[in-house]
């Protein structure tokens, strides 16, 4: 019986049990992530027109390219990304890339097509009928494709001129007279243990934010974390990783540098040798005539004076420390002496030169190419556009240079490119200058052309980059026609030259450099080959070619010695009529950038990281100020200057500075493409036209504007809201520990707070 | 190649975020949009909430100005041990497979939404419409990866294909897999290594090693899904002051 029994519930045990087939349950049919569907190959290159040098790969299968990831061998980004690598594919495969040349008969007619033989014609009569009155205009552009743009303007006795609508002048200015460098030093922030950061959103857009972000990774790697303090009118992507977020009136940055300064050498907190170096390089009584009173405080810069201690007692104590700036702390009509007060810090810390703080880099490993590029400065620009308007330029032509969209309203280069007779884009897509062109040419994207780009700021040794064309011709999906029949501004360049530069095209340019690193027989270097063919070879897989002991350089001396003279920034007269007075602070797009990415569908259908917006512009306005002024989200805003209007969606947030209105770059254009054109607003437009003292760089973050409601609300595009967010807990949504708290430790505590939370609401 | 390969069900797939790298740069969510073909999310899907993202980067706010923080935490799937989409799938278009991976598949899924009513995560996605590329930019959709229809359920799938390849390779090689041979898009991406992906079975692997650190928690642990995704807690070196800084 017992037997039966066992027996019988072991049957009934079988009988309930979930079939097999319900447990491991297997598609019927395969899918395509199931299978693999042929080889792919990785190609790798660089991208200098938008990274601060990194390194790229691209996945390239049945000759598409299907995907761009960091290079993990570039010593710059190993391996790493932002969200416009993938972005930028979009550029090669883009539905409204400009299919053939165009021409018009006259200014303002309507463009035509033309044949690549025609638009080969028109081009070499313009050059040879200029005269010499010729004038190259490109992006800040490092690399080969710098060298040749301003070899060709040499060689029919024109100029090369770059344009970059957010200027770094003042940045290398700063660098340039406390270090006497040529070239930005690398940030070692990876190896220190305090940062301290002023208006530069080195995370997101400033300089080399993907190599900056992967040394961030390990500076919050290390023991005890690492110390972030940022100080910027906007919680941007940097304040919001920082610490501590100091959230400085527009202009203060510098006087709040030599505050901290002043209390680090009042203090005693350094060596005295650190500090007689910092002294070195102040003005005689410089620090004698700063007063911690007059900097601190509501009234002043808007931070307390207990918050300028705290920083400066931990910059001097917790070392390596290093100090340095950039972004809207350099937009100002004081902005050289912002920056150079900024970096003087390093001075106290002991920082220059030195690890876990300001590397110096050595010069190009090519001899001529490039390894630093800026944009003209803002009155350089005033200069040249004034040629244009006298007639005393014929012939313009524009590469990567969105001029007319990138320069404020009041400068007019619509009107100024209407005096020049000739001008020539190269575009890959029609954007708002090349929309002015008389002739446009469709230019090859950096997937499909030879080129090079120096990392800057360089990791501390040499290094170049490879540009490699990763696919043969951007083809339509069924492979039987060109996408776009185009050509590459270098190898454009050194056709028209007629080999007067040396070279037939961008790749034999860069074999030859190529050869030229062969012949330095290093036996460090990335590339190891026994011969120059082999080693051509290695540099292409490589993605280019680095020398870690190429030799660190020291920083040179300071050409003055000084920081700079003016410590006073004014802020542009805010116009007459209805509104509150705000200070425009625009910000570089996480997404779009300055707008030459705008095109991309990807790029403007990623949310900002703080707002999450998405499509559009929108204006960053602090709760408080919203709050006064009755603003709700989706408001569209009036922002007026005294040079132009622009419209923009209210987003009201907890971290902007009252007094502030904060807005994104690179929206608003009339020609972009179908994605970005007539889309939001753009920023530049409305900047008066103020200028650093000293660089004479535009002061874009010295705008004081009125700003009032239209009226009229809309729905604000964003992500936020899509997906319903639920906390781990009421009112904790992330976890958050203290330094060597546990996760437990801090759930446990969380649950204490919110049951004394429920039982103290209950008791009311 | 077809089939699962021989060491289907050796490993065990898992994936730690430290909170505490996250600078909310959205470069992990641009390049699973790319990997994995997900579809282009226009002006319209937004202002509809119904924009589709395998991994989002959520923002929150804690204090008030000038004290004030923003905090970001990348979320997706979850690939719990106890999923709550699984069981109530009336087609069984969604199901936990040998490796850890709460699969979704695409010709199964009716688009009855109940998997994604079930899931406390709110990572699964639905199509409520055909996606559509302008014609050129198929050109650059992964031939991996399905390109789903509308009226049917998406999610990350731990980027599948790439775990694949990875497996296939190794075993081409005629080696065992190597712990970062497979790197999902979302981990290639990330610039502060934040997102760590490897096989959590063996101990050894980096993703194993993180998973026993001091700040390791689970999200909504209290339900018991037991996801396979573990985030590091955010330091805060306030909170050692105030004790309250995750409260604002």
């Amino acid at each position: 019986m017992a037997g039966s029994a066992v027996s019988a519930g072991a049957v009934a045990f079988v009988a309930c049990k979930l079939p097999e087939h319900e447990l491991v349950i297997e598609s019927p049919v395969e899918m395509p992530e199931d299978l693999v569907r042929g080889e792919d190959a990785w190609y790798a290159t660089s991208w200098g027109d938008a990274t601060g040098g990194d390194g790229l790969i691209v996945r390239v299968m049945q000759g598409r390219a299907k995907k761009i990831a960091g290079n993990p061998d570039f010593p710059v980004n190993l391996g790493k990304q932002s969200s416009r690598y993938d972005t930028a594919l979009q550029s090669l495969y883009h539905p409204d890339r400009i299919q053939q040349p165009l021409a018009r008969r006259s200014k303002g007619g309507v463009a035509s097509k033309l044949s690549w033989p025609e638009a080969e014609r028109r081009f070499l009569d313009v050059i040879e009928q200029s005269d010499g009155k010729i004038v190259i205009v490109t992006n800040p552009l490092r690399g080969h494709l710098g060298l040749v743009a301003t070899q060709f303007a040499g060689l029919f006795n024109g100029r090369h001129l770059a344009f970059d609508p957010v200027e770094q002048g003042v940045l290398h200015t700063a660098v340039k007279k406390l270090f006497g460098a040529d070239r930005l030093p690398d940030m070692d922030i990876a190896n220190a243990h305090t940062v301290l950061s002023f208006g530069a959103d080195w995370l997101s857009t400033w300089v080399s934010p993907v190599g900056m972000s992967v040394k961030y990774g390990k500076f919050r790697g290390q023991k005890g974390h690492g110390y972030l303090v940022h100080v910027e009118s906007r919680m941007s992507m940097t304040a919001a990783a920082a610490d501590r977020w100091l959230a400085v009136k527009p202009g203060w940055e510098g006087k709040v540098a030599l505050a901290i300064g002043k209390i680090i050498v009042d203090g005693n907190m350094v060596p005295a040798a650190n500090s007689a170096a910092y002294r070195a390089h102040l003005p005689a009584g410089a620090l004698d005539r700063v007063t911690v009173n007059g900097v601190a405080g509501e009234a002043n810069s808007g931070i307390s004076e207990a918050r300028l201690r705290e920083v400066a007692v931990k910059f001097a104590k917790s070392t390596p420390a290093v100090a340095f700036g950039g972004g809207s702390a350099g937009a100002h009509t004081n902005g050289t002496f912002n920056l150079t007060a900024i970096f003087a810090l390093n001075y106290l810390s002991g920082a220059v030169g030195s690890k876990g703080g300001l590397i110096f880099n050595p010069g190009s490993p090519v001899v001529g190419v490039p390894d630093s590029a800026r944009g003209a400065s803002f009155e350089e620009w005033e200069r040249e556009l004034a040629q244009w308007r006298a007639g005393n330029v014929k012939t313009v032509i524009i590469r990567g240079a969105n001029i007319v969209h990138g320069f404020p309203k009041s400068v007019d280069v619509a009107g100024a490119l209407a005096k020049v007779p000739n001008v020539i884009v190269f575009a890959s897509v029609l954007d708002d200058t090349a929309a002015q062109a008389d002739l446009v040419l469709p230019e090859k994207t950096f997937l499909e052309t030879w080129g090079s780009d120096i990392p800057e700021p360089a990791p501390g040794y040499q290094a170049l980059g490879i540009q490699q064309p990763v696919v043969g011709s951007a083809l339509s999906v069924d492979g039987t026609e060109l996408l776009t029949d185009s050509r590459g501004f270098g190898d454009m360049l050194l056709w028209a030259s007629g080999g007067g530069l040396g070279a037939a095209d961008m790749r034999e340019l860069v074999r030859k450099a190529s050869d030229s690193l062969y012949d330095l027989n290093s036996a460090t270097d990335s590339v190891s080959a026994p011969s120059k063919d082999l080693f051509w070879t290695g540099v292409l897989q490589r993605g280019g070619w680095w020398d870690t002991k190429s030799g660190v350089a020291q920083s040179g001396s300071a050409t003055s010695a000084v920081i700079g003279t003016n410590p006073d920034g004014a802020l542009s007269a805010p116009p007459h009529g209805e509104g509150e007075v705000f200070t425009l602070v625009p910000f570089v797009s996480n997404a779009w950038l300055d707008g030459r990415l705008a095109a991309a569908p990807w790029a403007q259908a990623t949310p900002d990281p703080v707002s999450s917006a998405v499509w559009g512009t929108w204006a960053e306005v602090s709760k408080h100020d919203a709050e006064e002024m009755g603003i709700k989200e989706g408001d569209i805003l009036l922002i007026r200057s005294t040079v132009g209007e622009i419209e923009a969606l209210a987003y009201p947030h907890p971290g902007v500075r009252p007094g502030t209105i904060c807005v994104p770059t690179g929206q608003g254009h009339e020609h972009n493409g179908r994605y970005a054109e007539k889309r939001g607003s753009n920023v530049f437009a409305a900047l008066v036209d103020q200028k650093d003292s000293e660089t004479g760089a535009l002061a874009w973050a010295a705008t004081r504007v009125r700003v009032q409601r239209k009226g009229v609300t809309t729905k604000f595009t964003k992500f936020e809201g899509n997906v319903e967010a639920y906390p781990i807990e009421p009112g904790v949504p992330i976890l958050v520990v203290s330094p060597g708290q546990s996760a437990h430790e801090a759930q446990e505590e969380n649950h204490e707070h919110v049951k004394r939370e429920i039982s103290e609401r209950a008791e009311r | 190649m077809t089939t699962q390969p021989e060491t289907f069900g050796k490993h065990r797939w898992g994936m730690t975020i430290d909170v505490d790298r996250c600078t909310g740069c959205q470069a992990c969510v641009i390049a699973c949009q790319a990997e994995n073909n997900v579809p282009l999310n226009t002006e319209q899907q937004y202002e509809r909430g119904r924009a589709i993202a395998w991994i989002r980067v959520e923002r929150y706010w804690e204090g008030e100005f000038p004290n004030v923080k923003a905090r970001f935490i990348p979320i997706l799937c979850q690939h719990c041990e106890n999923a709550p989409c699984e069981p109530v799938c009336p087609v069984y278009a969604t199901y936990h497979n040998a490796e850890g991976l709460n699969v979704q598949v695409y010709n199964r899924c009716v688009g009855t939404k109940y998997c994604a009513n079930g899931c406390p995560y709110i990572v699964r996605f639905f199509n409520w419409w055909e996606p559509v590329w302008p014609e050129t930019l198929r050109n650059q959709l992964n031939p991996d990866v399905t390109v789903r229809s509308r009226g049917i359920m998406e999610k990350c799938s731990f980027c599948q294909q790439r775990i694949r390849r990875g497996v296939r390779q190794a075993a081409r090689e005629s080696r065992e897999l190597r712990d970062g041979d497979i790197q999902t898009a979302c981990q290639q991406a990330c610039p502060t290594e934040a997102i760590v992906f490897g096989d959590i079975a063996n101990p050894e692997t980096r993703v194993s090693k993180m998973r026993k650190d001091d700040r390791a928690y689970r999200m909504l642990e209290s339900l018991n899904t037991d996801p396979a995704i573990v985030y590091l807690a955010a330091v805060d070196p306030d909170k050692a002051a105030t004790g309250e800084a995750a409260h604002g």
